[in-house]
């Protein structure tokens, strides 16, 4: 990211005038506070601030006049607001739009660190999402900027994908080319039988030899056209869904690799989409250039040769309207029916989440006796879409005909102009007719080409945000020299300091050491920073600072599958795939043997509830485990967890949504599991803590209290007012005393 | 029903605002260097019913109506609304390009010309009243377009498209 923007001469001097010759930092402050778009820019150098904008230095400061520096964003814009050290309250440092957003929260970042005599810890990696050539807006998720993307290199880059697939490719250039040119013989096989059989010239008589030759010319025509065809469309099917193939193959197997930072900031969704219609678009486009788009071109190119060369004034009333036909009907599509279509969908779309709402919630809209009103709606919904579908069609009966009249037209001055033509012997009426069946062709090629700007577009855009996830480089890779390692179980967290987004770290200097075979809870307010701890641990994120050992190595010096196959997770919510609980069970050790299944399910006390199932460890799973409750499910991944003997153990938030009774089984199933693992649980409630050889308390991204439960009960700290706050919740509900962590 | 809710007017609230261009509040006896306004209905009342918050998300109390402060004031605190709902107002649309799932706008807003991306679809550009358009970018930037009906027919078709 950007945060080193270049000034203007006057700008400058301004700048420097301001804050001295070293500018450190300068990034746009885009907005006045009377809500204009401004030039002006934020410039921070040694020991002062300043806001520069044509040539003046409209406001500037001492950095360390404020004692805190923070970003507050507020409804589509920010401002970086400064905390006076002197108590005089807060000022108004810059304001920018939404897209600086980020950038003024690594300058607030600087700031606090120049305000507090630190060394400035920012990394800021984030990607910019403005196009560098031109300034203008990204497609967001891709690099690619609808104005200066390179349209030829995506197809460069598809075109080496394809290469492995190059003969075949070949193959159906051939035959595509081969079909065009058979196709092209039927007006002239038809010239040949009319002019030679069927009304030869005055004098001539007709040669029954001439009319076999014809009829047997275009049978061959049509068979041999149509069996190329289905050549063509056989191979090109086969080619352009292998082609497709590996580019998901490609796209899934770097999704594997990619840190869970990218995944989670691409919705699944888009994801899925890359995979499924991107590639799917792709194949299209391959198809389509494949199979239309040189066929068009050829037969554009020979149908135009053939017509001048058969008759050139013909040919020009024809080649002269056809662009205008073809023109009339694009736009008509595009400026009209597309809109009118478009406004149908939206109307439809509209009237079908209303009935989903109403019908999903019709116990709601019956309690509240609401029927004659929601009927009421419906009915407005229902007419507005009928009148919409009434003028789209309107518009769609019109376009037909007038398009086909104005072809039929073409033929018709063919005809008036060939009639005369013949009349005065300059062309026979084979030739008419050749030449009526070569401008009947030309019309297609023709409004083909004037959809493929658009066609290329699209396609090229979906080229790009395939390949851009394919180009996406992990984040986290094993180093050169990562080694396997057999855990033993020390843990040590050596002054770490890490954030998602670098300039709001959420977790601060951190040191923390774990025996091997100890139990550590973790304790803390929502966003203290306990996921992220055990995030780090299992190296989904390498620490921005400091340094994460497991018997004193170094985690980003074993190797990733080494150190994750080593440690067992129990999250909250539990993802079992389809297939059945032998299956799901074997995930983490696929060899292993049915007794040590059986065994992990029986350490996770889940043995005999899948006893009792008909079909035994042989059930199969509904999508994500849907035919069993909650705790079914949080035991099989617990099984699923210690299959594989982790040495390390981490449960997150594992028992939070089940009821009392189902917890204490898990419990009870947990006290086995981590017995001589090293294990670090994370709870909301905090009875599952119980067992815990030492609570760490996470407050702000810093560890707030460290001790055993009594230890800290005793401290009378965030701990004890956790507690405290639990077992109020719990009063007034039960009437009882909650057994929380007692 | 009873209700928690602490009002503030003219006779327990002074607003004023800071050098460095922050507001501040001293109510009864207690002084907050710091406050934000937060609209209960930012677009359909935005003058009533106003939530005046702490850094910290603490709810100090709530305006019931502007019109419960003098001329002054109430100018003060529309001037911090409107630095906290910031949306500019679309004046006239020189083009919408609709590709690729988005749509590249250009046009001429309150706050100068803006080119910006929308995200088609997922209710970016929605109607927020029976005449506002609301319709929020791709980096979270707002804009509005204050009547629908008094758009173009050429601009009516192009947002149309859009929504």
């Amino acid at each position: 990211m950007n945060l080193n923007f270049p000034l203007s001469e006057r700008d400058l001097q301004a700048a420097t005038g301001a804050v001295g010759d070293d500018i450190e930092y300068c990034v746009p402050s885009d907005l006045s506070l009377d809500g204009r778009r401004t030039q002006a820019y934020l410039v921070i150098g040694k020991e002062k601030w300043a806001c520069v904008e044509n040539g003046e230095a409209r406001d500037a400061a001492s950095i360390a006049e404020a004692k805190e520096y923070r970003l507050v964003n507020l409804v589509g814009n920010a401002i970086l607001e400064a905390v006076q050290a002197d108590g005089s309250g807060s000022r108004i440092v810059a304001r920018v739009s939404m897209q600086h957003a980020p950038r003024l929260a690594y300058i607030a970042r600087v700031l606090n660190d120049k305000a507090n005599r630190q060394p400035v810890r920012i990394y800021p990696n984030e990607e910019e999402r403005f196009c560098i050539r031109c300034g203008g807006p990204l497609v967001p998720g891709t690099n690619t900027c609808p104005k200066c993307m390179n349209k030829a290199a995506a197809f460069r880059r598809l075109a080496r994908v394809s290469w492995g697939h190059r003969w075949k490719l070949a193959l159906g250039l051939l035959i595509l080319v081969s079909a065009t040119g058979v196709s092209l013989t039927g007006p002239y096989f038809q010239k040949l039988l009319i002019n030679s059989a069927l009304a030869p010239p005055a004098g001539v008589s007709p040669d029954l030899r001439m009319f076999a030759f014809g009829i047997a010319g275009l049978a061959f025509g049509l068979i041999a056209g149509e069996l190329l065809a289905i050549a063509r469309g056989r191979l090109m099917t086969v080619v352009s869904s292998r082609i497709a193939a590996d580019l998901r193959r490609l796209v899934f197997e770097n999704i594997q690799k990619l840190p869970v930072g990218f995944l989670t900031s691409q919705r699944a969704g888009d994801l899925i989409n890359r995979i499924n219609s991107d590639t799917n678009q792709i194949r299209r486009l391959i198809e389509e250039v494949f199979t239309t788009a040189i066929m068009q071109t050829v037969v554009l190119a020979a149908v135009s040769v053939l017509l001048f060369v058969t008759d050139w004034r013909l040919a020009l009333i024809i080649v002269i309207p056809a662009p205008l036909v073809a023109w009339l009907q694009m736009a008509v599509w595009r400026y009209v029916l597309r809109k009118l279509f478009h406004k149908q969908w939206r109307l439809y779309d509209r009237a079908n989440s209303f009935l989903l709402d109403v019908l999903g919630g019709i116990r709601v809209v019956k309690a509240f006796g609401k029927e004659e009103r929601e009927i009421r709606k419906f009915r407005d919904y229902n007419s507005q879409f009928a009148a919409a579908t009434i003028q789209s069609e309107k518009v769609y009966s019109y376009l037909a005909p007038i398009s086909h009249f104005l072809i039929q037209i073409g033929q018709y001055f063919i005809l008036l102009v060939g009639g005369y033509l013949i009349r005065g012997g300059e062309l026979t009426i084979g030739e008419l007719i050749q030449f009526t069946g070569y401008a009947a062709m030309i019309y297609g090629p023709l409004a083909w080409f004037m959809n493929l700007p658009r066609f290329i577009a699209n396609a090229a855009i979906a080229i790009d945000r395939v390949f851009t996830v394919i180009d996406e480089q992990p984040e986290i890779y094993d180093k050169d020299g990562a080694r396997r390692h057999e855990i033993v179980g020390a843990i040590r967290f050596r002054d770490v300091t890490f954030g998602y987004k670098s300039y709001e770290p959420v977790l601060k200097h951190i040191d923390l050491e774990v025996k091997p075979g100890e139990m550590i809870g973790l304790v803390g307010h929502s966003g203290s920073g306990k996921t992220t701890l055990i995030n780090l641990l299992s190296r989904f994120y390498d620490v921005n600072e400091g340094s994460i050992t497991i018997d004193g190595i170094d985690i980003r010096d074993i190797r990733q599958e080494d150190l994750r196959s080593q440690i067992g997770v129990v999250l909250q919510e539990t993802f079992l795939f389809s297939g059945t609980i032998l299956d799901n069970i074997r995930y983490s050790k696929p060899d292993a043997s049915l007794e040590e299944v059986i065994r992990a399910a029986k350490i996770a006390n889940a043995h005999d509830f899948i006893i009792k199932l008909p079909d035994g460890y042989d059930t199969r799973l509904d999508e994500n485990g849907g035919n069993l409750s909650g705790g079914e499910r949080q035991r099989l991944a617990i099984a699923r967890a210690v299959l594989n003997d982790p040495r390390i153990l981490i449960l997150d938030e594992a028992t939070a949504s089940l009821d009392i009774e189902t917890e204490s089984l898990i419990q009870e199933a947990l006290a086995r599991v981590t017995k001589n693992r090293t294990t670090i649980a994370i709870a909301h409630r905090l009875s599952t803590l119980r067992n815990a050889d030492r609570l760490i308390v996470l407050e702000k991204g810093s560890i707030a209290e460290v001790g055993t439960h009594t230890e800290l009960m005793r401290k009378r700290g965030i701990y004890y007012n956790l507690i405290m706050a639990q077992r109020n919740m719990a009063k007034p509900k039960s009437g009882f005393r909650t057994t929380a962590a007692t | 029903m009873t209700s928690d809710i602490r009002f503030l007017h003219r006779e327990n609230a002074v607003f004023a605002s800071s050098p460095g261009g922050m507001l501040s509040l001293r109510v009864d006896d207690e002084t907050y260097p710091v406050v934000y306004l937060h609209c209960s209905f930012p677009h359909s009342d935005p003058e009533r019913y106003i939530s005046v918050r702490l850094p910290d998300d603490k709810e100090v109390g709530m305006i019931r109506s502007l019109s419960d402060f003098g001329g002054q004031t109430a100018e003060l605190l529309r001037e911090h609304i409107r630095i906290r709902y910031f949306a500019p107002a679309i004046l006239s649309i020189k083009s919408i390009r609709e590709e690729f799932g988005y749509s590249f706008w250009e046009a001429e807003t309150t706050a100068g010309t803006c080119r910006f991306t929308v995200r088609s679809g997922g209710g970016n550009v929605k109607t927020v009243t029976d005449k506002k358009l609301l319709i929020t970018d791709v980096s979270g930037n707002r804009f509005v377009i204050e009547d629908i009906g008094k758009l173009s027919d050429r601009e009516y078709r192009l947002v149309e498209m859009c929504m």
